[in-house]
């Protein structure tokens, strides 16, 4: 027990006594929420270029209320109220007559200007938008773009559009809008946690709001800690392992320790450098989320299971990358 | 008691053979030479009795204990190639490595040790400060400073200066004296007719020698001649008796038949010219080798 412990405390010491560990330490977290530091330094940094694009409305119903929608937005959306710096590109709608006859070759000019950088996008509203009927599969308003599949426009279309439609099937149905104010009510479904006694008070306390933060924050951080502790500790036990085979320091050690001891060793280290490092960040993470007030959000019972299963999880990854016998068989088989 | 006991230990790596049915005893307190060519199965044997490879057959015995059973503790090992730790201070990779074995005032043994060795100023500098031979010393402190009854040393005088190697030589030598058994690898005949009791040469996984420097010698007799002569090699051509002619310039070492008598060959050479100095000598270690091991051996095993 002497020499395993005497093993452990020399790999545990020169794992963590180095700058590498104190620094992937700090860089660790900061380089895996990169993209969450990215987005929130990006979000506000928006192309501005305003897009053109060209309408076909095969019903000749539609498209105006596009058009209307568009100077409303123009108008009202485009500027920072505080600042009056310009926030969103504006949206300039073309109307085009459809050439029923030529219809292919209408579409291939218009995506030409589209490559021309002419237009941003065009759109064709299909002639059975307003009743679809017998016609539900030939229903719909085709959006032509370079990169049509996350395009903010195309889901800015959806609104005016759709709401065009309505009314327009209302007045067809000879229905004044007016009087079914409540058909267009969109009811949501608020999420809420359970009621439960409010332990200082003894009364029944109001369910609280359930929030993506319980939902996806907490188990995403708790997955990021975990892939943090295991990618801490094995490359270094890994390189240790390589480094004590290349430089013949394992001939040496297995003069004086079992391979059974040389092993256990290595795996208690690495156990103690993810303690080290799950307990840094799981400590600065409460300390963290406690000042900045959302300590209810911390699932103080399930940390203590978590540490279990992180560092089991690390001891079985060591023990797989790390073969018991590995080291002691390259030494068997080598001859001289 | 003897401190090692080998007993038909063979040992084979896939279809290679390296060391095939050994046996040897090293007596407790003696400094033992392994000695053979490169390849032979020396370092083989010497990482089966520190238990590193195990033996396919046979079985080896440290101070009568079976090797699986004996405390490693009592057996001090360097290795050929070096074993340290680079980024490891060199006191501390010393006292890790001693305290293994022996924890007790290993400090203090460590401290000891550097200042025999004059490595003092060097204790608090990473081992990858150190030149070849430095490491080679801070290797064999980390083999002695747990205060081993066993020693084992694969080619300890490699990379070391004349003063170096007779510092090691002297901390050897000492040991020896304190009671431990000490046993070396070395391609330094000298060094091995001076400080051996015992040599064990192996050639092809076989034990070749094994005896103390001068019942080897003995098995050779009296074969060498050292001869100084006016006119040098030339006139020593052709002379029956003589197997083989050494030039070394001034002085040319002939080797003689087991039939030949000196005296015989030295009338013939007064024949033919002056003769200088004429001496019957016991071959070296260094002789005995080559004859073994040499190309002249190669040449007659596949004859």
């Amino acid at each position: 027990m002497r020499k395993i412990l005497r093993y452990t405390r020399r790999e545990y010491m020169a794992a963590v006594k180095t700058k590498g560990f104190i620094i992937g330490l700090i860089l660790a977290p900061i380089m895996m929420s990169g993209g969450m530091i990215a987005f929130l330094l990006l979000k506000d940094r928006v192309d501005t270029t305003d897009k053109r694009i060209a309408v076909i409305d095969h019903t000749g119903r539609v498209a105006q209320a596009l058009v209307a929608a568009a100077e409303y937005r123009n108008i009202n959306e485009l500027h920072n109220k505080s600042s009056g710096k310009k926030i969103k590109p504006a949206y300039l709608i073309e109307q085009i007559q459809a050439d029923s006859l030529h219809i292919s070759k209408q579409l291939l000019e218009l995506s030409d200007r589209v490559r021309q950088n002419d237009l941003y996008a065009f759109a064709v509203i299909g002639p059975h938008v307003i009743h679809p009927g017998q016609n539900e599969k030939n229903v719909s308003v085709a959006f032509y773009a370079r990169s049509a599949a996350m395009d903010d426009m195309r889901d800015w279309i959806m609104w005016p559009v759709n709401d065009r439609l309505r009314k327009l099937r209302l007045a067809d149905a000879g229905i004044e809008e007016s009087a079914v104010a409540d058909l267009f009510y969109w009811v949501n479904v608020e999420g809420l946690n359970l009621i439960s006694v409010d332990k200082n008070t003894g009364t029944i306390s109001d369910a609280r709001k359930a929030s993506p933060v319980d939902a996806l924050v907490v188990p995403i951080a708790i997955m990021m800690i975990l892939f943090l502790m295991i990618m801490m500790s094995v490359p270094g036990m890994l390189t240790s392992v390589m480094e004590e085979k290349t430089q013949h320091i394992a001939e040496v050690l297995l003069g004086s320790i079992t391979p059974f001891e040389f092993m256990l060793s290595k795996l208690l280290a690495g156990v103690a450098v993810s303690l080290t490092s799950s307990g840094v960040y799981i400590i600065g993470g409460v300390m963290a989320v406690t000042y900045m007030g959302f300590e209810e959000y911390i699932p103080f019972h399930v940390l203590p299971w978590f540490w279990c299963i992180c560092h089991s999880l690390s001891l079985c990854l060591d023990l797989f990358r790390q073969p018991w016998d590995r080291p002691v068989v390259k030494l068997k088989t080598r001859s001289r | 008691m003897s401190a090692i006991e080998l007993r038909n230990v063979t040992k084979s790596f896939g279809s290679h053979v390296a060391v095939t049915d050994l046996s040897l005893s090293v007596p407790e307190g003696c400094v033992y030479g392994f000695i053979g060519p490169n390849g032979s199965g020396k370092t083989t044997t010497l990482r089966m009795i520190m238990n590193i490879l195990y033996p396919d057959s046979g079985e080896i015995r440290i101070f009568g204990e079976s090797i699986r059973s004996s405390r490693c503790d009592r057996i001090g090992y360097m290795p050929e190639e070096r074993g340290l730790y680079q980024r490891m201070k060199v006191r501390d990779v010393l006292i890790f490595f001693g305290g293994l074995k022996n924890d007790h005032n290993i400090k203090s043994r460590v401290d000891q040790w550097l200042e025999r060795m004059d490595l003092t100023k060097w204790a608090y500098q990473k081992v990858e400060t150190l030149s070849k031979g430095m490491s080679q010393k801070v290797q064999f402190i980390a083999t002695v400073v747990s205060q081993p009854k066993l020693i084992i040393l694969d080619e300890p005088f490699t990379g070391l200066d004349p003063v170096n190697n007779e510092v090691l030589k002297d901390a050897v030598l000492e040991l020896q004296d304190q009671g431990t058994t000490v046993i070396f690898s070395t391609h330094d005949m000298n060094m091995a007719e001076r400080m051996c009791d015992f040599i064990f040469m192996i050639f092809k996984g076989q034990k070749v020698l094994d005896g103390t420097l001068i019942s080897i010698q003995d098995r050779y007799a009296n074969d060498t001649i050292h001869v100084q002569t006016e006119q040098g090699v030339h006139v020593l051509n052709h002379i029956e008796g003589i197997d083989k002619i050494n030039d070394y310039g001034n002085v040319q070492e002939l080797r003689i038949t087991s039939a030949a008598d000196p005296q015989v060959i030295l009338k013939t050479i007064m024949e033919r010219t002056r003769v200088y100095s004429f001496n019957l000598v016991k071959p070296s270690l260094h002789d005995i080798f080559i004859r073994i091991a040499g190309v002249e051996a190669r040449g007659n095993n596949h004859a």
